[in-house]
């Protein structure tokens, strides 16, 4: 074969955050030849990611830890490969990265892969948020770190959790004050969750700055509230806020950005059992558990990765990862939905649920109503989960209203829905096809 | 299972032959319980390209089967049955070349003389005809009356059509002998046994252990590619396209350390949805893993002879498992020395454009009706088998 050799490494680390940048400088650290690859043109991740020259968010404590990190990093003496997207493993164990700037698929073989890749931003199903100028917080964010400046016009973030605070402060930081933010929660009226919140100074400090922005800006913080549906009107958005006690009003934005939590992400990545690799998930990809649990989870992930790869013994732990994780449990309590109602429940049967394909509620619905299809023929029939996010954004909502529809059974995991081949991201056939050159014969 | 007190059959698969044989028994008066192991279409049927056709066929009892195949789609689909399911679209055959237009010519005579509707399209006017297609093309042979179906779609279509519930999560361990040593009395099952007057196996690659032809039925893997939708260079290209490379045996790469070379034969079939269905290789195997130098084969030879195609972007690969036979002819019929049995599997390659017609033969089998088919070539008996009944 005169194919290009795949490129040999101890560990191949997907992802340039906190997690993967604390796991990669720390298997170097240990002699490891180490490559990273993280899809976009910096590291830093959802949240260490800055523009060039701007004031910043991170606090400074934060701000000085990440950048050791990163002099680690840069000590141990690893190029990173941005703009490089991982697609998978395919079944020879061979590890896949869409290098975007040149246009071919570079092809690994590691010995163990950490997956670092952060969470999924969960955004609920409503009427409207289809339609364009709506959009996640999440990619609002990205818009903003990577140098952008706000989009134009008003802008209104809905949804649920504190990182919608997060993102409501950094527009008033820049002078672009949301015009509302709309909160399912209502920490002031969880006392016994912010008592217990006190345990965490770091987290209440992170959070009181935040809030000290949103209340110094205009912007009204409308806890308790709902974001029911979203239209079109007169060029604009007009979304419909419903109050804690059922009375609905209109509010008007150029921009919408939605925002209902964050996931872990266990999409289109390698589960494979049968080959030789080591893999090991580290920081909000593996569990959802913030910026201060990402670093300690990213070396957790490359002291196990080291234990696997020698056979040592397994790896306890981290105090760190557990504290957060009992942090998130309390911000969990304390941001929790007013109106306990499933939100999917009572929506509109026109209600778009996948927006790849735009399949609608009442398509899901009468596919549940013939009986005991399983995730499978709904994925493969109703084309749920078929589109070009392979079911990133819908796989929960249709497993959740397919467990709706049969009380009593056991849930599916979403994997059953959403699809564990590579690639995870739609790939060029240009970029794929690049290195054939095997030659033809019989 | 309705009150209606037909005779009962037990169909075991519901792939498409075991989705159509409840069909079409269904509609003749029997009750009929569809018996699956995971779900329908959960294997082969839902991991298929779905080219109806018989372009690629040599003369013989597999094309006479497979345009009597056609012909059913067509007509269910004017029915009603399979309407907006089956896109009709010819099968355009391309030859690169010298060895190859020789070839396509060779095969080209073959299926005229069967009386098929072809058109040999050359210079200019092949140009004008496949003008995204790369100029190395010489020669293309269409073959008309063709089309494809989504195998998965058909299964839903059958079974909802047939009113039957299938049994999901249910798999088949055995048969049970009736006490006669003649017939079976019951399949037992993960839950439970279940009697009925007959019984079909369709149970695709599941099928051999069943009724004792494991060594005569084997798997043959194949990968195939999705691409996203591309509405114009889809309606630009009059149907399937497939290199008639195959013909020569000529494609073919390494496979994995200390396995079998894998042979390629490349298709590309424009979809209704406006995306594009790549595919597929042949490999001796029944793993369903997808590799990045079979794929990435499979593709830098479809943009050779599609260079459009570069600019699309795949969105899914998958595998599946094609059964083979032996003698690479199907087994369908009486299973000799039993009675009620009755099987039909090993399709290979064939199986979604033949799954509504063998449908149809086992309903008039088991319904003890003399076929229009001539079904003898691929009667089970034909391996000379000792024991049948495992
Ligand atoms: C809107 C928003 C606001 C937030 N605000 C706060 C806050 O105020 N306080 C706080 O503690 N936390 C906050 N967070 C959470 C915080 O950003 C995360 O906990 C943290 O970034 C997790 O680090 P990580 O390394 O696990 O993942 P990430 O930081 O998400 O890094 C993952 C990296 O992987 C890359 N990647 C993903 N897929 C691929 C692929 N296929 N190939 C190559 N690269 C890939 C991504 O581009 C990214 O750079 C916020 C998150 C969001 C979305
Ligand atoms: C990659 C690929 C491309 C193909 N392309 C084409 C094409 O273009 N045109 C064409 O006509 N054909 C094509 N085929 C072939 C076609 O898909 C098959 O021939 C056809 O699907 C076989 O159908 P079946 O019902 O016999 O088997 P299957 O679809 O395999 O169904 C058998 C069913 O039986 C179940 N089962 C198995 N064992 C048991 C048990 N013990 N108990 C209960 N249930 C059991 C299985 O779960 C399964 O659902 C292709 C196949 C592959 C893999």
């Amino acid at each position: 074969m005169t194919e290009r050799q795949p490129l040999r490494c101890d560990v191949l680390v997907i992802g340039g955050g906190a997690a993967g940048v604390a796991a990669a400088a720390e298997l170097a650290l240990a002699g490891l030849s180490v490559e990273l690859a993280e899809q976009r043109d910096a590291l830093g991740g959802a949240y260490h990611r800055q523009p060039a020259g701007r004031p910043t968010a991170v606090h400074a404590r934060g701000r000085r830890q990440w950048s050791r990190l990163v002099d680690a990093f840069a000590r141990a003496g690893i190029a990173p490969r941005l703009r490089h997207v991982f697609l998978g493993l395919d079944s020879d164990g061979l590890a896949m990265l869409d290098d975007r700037a040149e246009g071919r698929v570079l092809v690994v073989r590691p010995r163990a892969l950490v997956i670092a890749v952060g969470a999924i931003e969960r955004v609920l199903p409503r009427p409207g948020w289809q339609l364009p100028g709506v959009m996640t917080a999440g990619g609002l964010q990205m818009i903003l770190k990577e140098g952008g400046s706000p989009p134009p016009g008003d802008i209104l973030i809905a949804g649920n959790g504190p990182l919608t605070i997060a993102l409501a402060a950094d527009l008033a930081r820049l002078g672009h004050p949301p015009v509302a933010l709309i909160e399912a929660g209502d920490p002031f009226a969880r006392p016994a969750a912010a008592l217990r919140l006190a345990a965490y100074p770091g987290l209440v400090a992170e959070a009181a700055g935040h809030l000290a922005r949103v209340f110094a800006s205009p912007t009204p913080w409308l806890r308790g509230e709902r974001l029911t549906a979203i239209e079109p009107r007169n060029g604009r958005l007009a979304a419909t806020i419903r109050d804690r006690r059922g009375a609905t009003r209109t509010l008007a934005a150029d921009l919408i950005a939605l925002h209902d939590g964050i996931r872990p992400n266990d999409f289109g990545l390698p589960a494979n059992e049968e080959s030789d690799i080591v893999v090991v998930r580290a920081g909000d990809c593996r569990e959802a558990l913030g910026i201060r649990a990402a670093i300690a989870d990213g070396r957790h992930a490359a002291r196990q990765v080291i234990a696997l790869l020698t056979q040592g013994p397994s790896i306890a732990d981290d105090d760190a990862v557990l504290r957060q994780r009992r942090a998130q449990a309390v911000l969990g309590d304390l941001f929790r939905p007013i109106d306990g109602a499933d939100p999917l429940a009572a929506l509109p049967d026109e209600t778009i649920l996948c927006r790849c394909e735009g399949r609608t509620f009442s398509e899901l619905r009468a596919m549940l109503a013939e009986g005991e299809l399983s995730p499978r023929e709904i994925r493969l029939n109703g084309r749920f989960g078929m589109g070009l996010c392979q079911g990133r954004f819908c796989a929960d909502n249709v497993l959740h209203l397919i467990a709706a529809a049969r009380p009593g059974d056991p849930a599916e995991p979403p994997m059953r829905l959403a699809r564990d081949r590579w690639p995870a991201r739609p790939v060029s056939i240009a970029a794929l096809a690049a290195d054939d050159d095997e030659q033809r014969e019989s | 299972m309705d009150g209606r007190g037909g005779k009962s059959v037990v169909v075991v698969g519901a792939g498409i032959v075991g989705a159509a044989s409840a069909y079409f028994l269904a509609q003749s008066g029997f009750r009929v319980r569809l018996i699956e192991a995971k779900a329908p279409a959960a294997a082969a049927s839902g991991a298929a390209d779905g080219a109806v056709s018989v372009a690629s066929k040599r003369p013989g009892p597999m094309m006479t089967t497979a345009l009597a195949g056609i012909a059913l789609y067509r007509q269910l689909d004017e029915e009603g049955l399979f309407a907006g399911l089956f896109k009709q679209r010819p099968t355009v055959m391309v030859a690169e070349d010298e060895s190859e237009v020789e070839s396509l010519t060779g095969h080209a005579d073959a299926l005229a003389g069967e009386g098929m509707a072809l058109r040999r399209i050359e210079g200019e006017a092949l140009r004008r005809y496949l003008p995204d297609v790369s100029s190395g093309v010489r020669l293309a042979i269409e073959v008309g009356n063709e089309g494809h179906a989504i195998g998965y779609e058909i299964v839903r279509r059958l079974i909802a059509a047939s009113g039957v519930a299938v049994e999901r999560d249910t798999t088949v361990h055995g048969l049970v002998e009736s006490a006669s040593g003649r017939s079976v009395a019951a399949v037992a099952t993960s839950r439970g046994r279940v009697e009925a007057d007959h019984f079909v196996i369709a149970a695709g690659g599941g099928s051999a252990d069943l009724i004792g032809l494991s060594g005569i039925v084997r798997p043959r893997k194949g990968q195939l590619a999705v691409t996203e939708r591309s509405p114009t260079l889809n309606a630009a290209l009059p149907g399937a396209l497939m290199s008639c490379r195959y013909l020569l045996s000529k494609d073919a790469i390494a496979g994995a350390a200390g396995t079998a070379a894998r042979r390629f034969g490349l298709v590309v079939d424009p979809l209704r949805t406006g995306q594009f269905l790549i595919g597929g290789t042949r490999e001796e195997t029944a793993d369903t893993g997808n590799d990045l130098a079979a794929i990435r084969h499979m593709l830098a030879s479809a943009v050779r002879l599609l260079p459009p195609l570069a600019r699309l972007r795949v969105i899914r690969v998958f595998s599946g498992v094609r059964s083979a036979t032996r003698d690479g002819l199907p087994i369908i019929g009486r299973m000799p020395g039993r009675d009620n049995l009755v099987v039909a599997t090993g399709f290979e390659g064939d199986g979604i454009c033949l799954g509504p017609l063998v449908g149809q033969a086992v309903g008039r089998i088991v319904a003890g009706v003399p076929s229009e088919l001539d079904l003898r070539p691929f009667a089970p008996d034909r391996f000379g088998q000792r024991s049948l009944v495992a």
